[in-house]
């Protein structure tokens, strides 16, 4: 006897267990567990806070469907600003605590970064990668881990990009620029807060004005605000937990190098990898590194969500342009976010989150980069919407 | 796709745990910017610093 689920009835306890992924779904769950307890037989259970704030991201991702790429994109070809009002809920419910905690707490910092052309330029092809790979920092990380062989593809061109970065970042710094500006060091910490949620409530109103002038919608759908200050809470926790804004992009280099290493190509005398944050992670383990342990937690967060709901990564692979375009906006990802210190995560969030300019300077750059990225799309038979 | 997926944890599992068997650990987690004259999450100078 067949059963017939109707949406919005409730699914009986058979069909449910019928469509949980058990071995994925174990796998994701078990890995998760082995890691936590690596980490806390090393002493640190701030390090499992962090796997477990990942786990959590994960999983809010992939149900709430938060995704900075259509948003950005919906903006751009039909004037929708939900999505990115979404995003901009987001920063603000982090920025909460991220702003105020980093100024007057020693040990704990903001996201900051130099104002330069390295910024500007990575950050414009980050948005053209973010375009054709359909997605960005963490949109790769929580759809390849909920089950598209696709976005394992651009994954795995996103820490090649990293890597190549990570060799021309220096000369691309050489160019020039100044010292971070950060609104919490001219004003304090809770005048740096009151400028910080003033500069994101002038962008939304921007963001409004130009969806109004365009006759387009301005609401953004419920699951998205709710998983809007979701995320905003996990990104809080990942902030206490690890002492710093969440950060994508740095653990995709770290992998990348560590792998390049295995493989018998010695990064380590390369000038990005002697300075010493870097030099120190691509010695020490990669359990160490506070991205890596979120990264680890959103694709087994992502995984587990996917593989609790309907069997896991059953999909048929896409064209081969669609595959194409995938590798090719990883490449250009990775080598962005390197250039422009850090992805939509890392840069964007986490740097308007901190009162940082170079956040904004960032998303500007970046939504430059995705107007071009979206002209690319049909080239790889992707679409413009 | 599930045979590649089960073949990127297995391999990815197991080039996690030599790194980490293999490899020194701090205990506490840290991040480039931890470090002294990291200007950027990636543990970049200060544009004020390299022109020194």
């Amino acid at each position: 006897m067949s059963t017939t689920l109707i949406q919005g009835a409730t699914a009986p306890a058979s069909a449910i267990a019928r469509s949980t992924d058990w071995p994925f779904l174990g796998a994701a769950v078990a890995i998760t567990a082995l890691l936590i307890a690596l980490v806390i037989l090393d002493g640190e259970p701030r390090s499992a806070a962090l796997i477990i704030a990942g786990f959590g991201l994960g999983i809010v991702f992939l149900k709430s469907e938060f995704s900075f790429t259509a948003s950005w994109r919906r903006f751009l070809v039909r004037g929708e600003a939900g999505g990115l009002l979404a995003a901009l809920l987001l920063i603000a419910v982090a920025a909460l605590v991220i702003v105020p905690m980093a100024a007057a707490r020693q040990s704990y910092g903001g996201a900051i970064a130099p104002l330069g052309p390295s910024l500007v330029i990575g950050a414009f092809v980050f948005g053209i990668g973010m375009q054709l790979a359909n997605g960005c920092g963490s949109g790769t990380l929580y759809t390849a881990g909920g089950g598209s062989g696709r976005m394992l593809i651009a994954l795995l061109g996103f820490i090649i990009g990293c890597v190549v970065g990570s060799l021309q970042l220096p000369a691309f710094l050489a160019l020039g620029g100044i010292d971070p500006i950060l609104a919490s060091d001219l004003l304090g910490p809770w005048g740096g807060l009151a400028a910080t949620l003033a500069s994101i409530a002038a962008a939304a109103v921007i963001v409004i004005a130009i969806a109004r002038r365009r006759g387009a919608g301005i609401a953004p759908p419920r699951p998205l605000v709710v998983g809007a200050v979701a995320i905003g809470a996990l990104a809080i926790a990942a902030f206490l937990a690890g002492g710093h804004p969440w950060s994508v992009t740095f653990g995709f280099t770290l992998w990348g190098a560590k792998a390049a290493s295995l493989m018998g190509v010695d990064l380590s005398n390369a000038p990005f990898w002697q300075w010493p944050g870097p030099k120190h992670a691509l010695g020490d383990s990669v359990l160490s590194d506070t991205s890596s342990l979120t990264n680890l937690g959103i694709l087994l967060g992502a995984m587990a969500a996917a593989a609790a709901g309907k069997p896991f990564a059953r999909a048929s692979w896409p064209p081969l342009p669609s595959l194409a375009a995938a590798a090719i906006g990883g490449l250009l990802m990775g080598w962005g976010a390197r250039l422009g210190f850090g992805c939509n995560i890392g840069a964007f969030v986490g740097g308007v989150a901190s009162g940082s300019l170079h956040g904004w300077v960032w998303f500007a750059a970046a939504l430059g980069g995705c107007a071009v990225g979206i002209r690319l799309r049909p080239l790889f038979g992707l679409s413009r919407d | 796709m599930r045979t590649v997926y089960a073949l990127v944890l297995a391999v990815g599992l197991a080039a996690l745990l030599a790194d980490h068997l293999t490899s020194p650990s701090s205990g506490r987690a840290v991040s480039p910017e931890d470090f002294a004259g990291a200007c950027a999450p990636c543990g970049a100078p200060c544009p004020s610093v390299q022109k020194k």
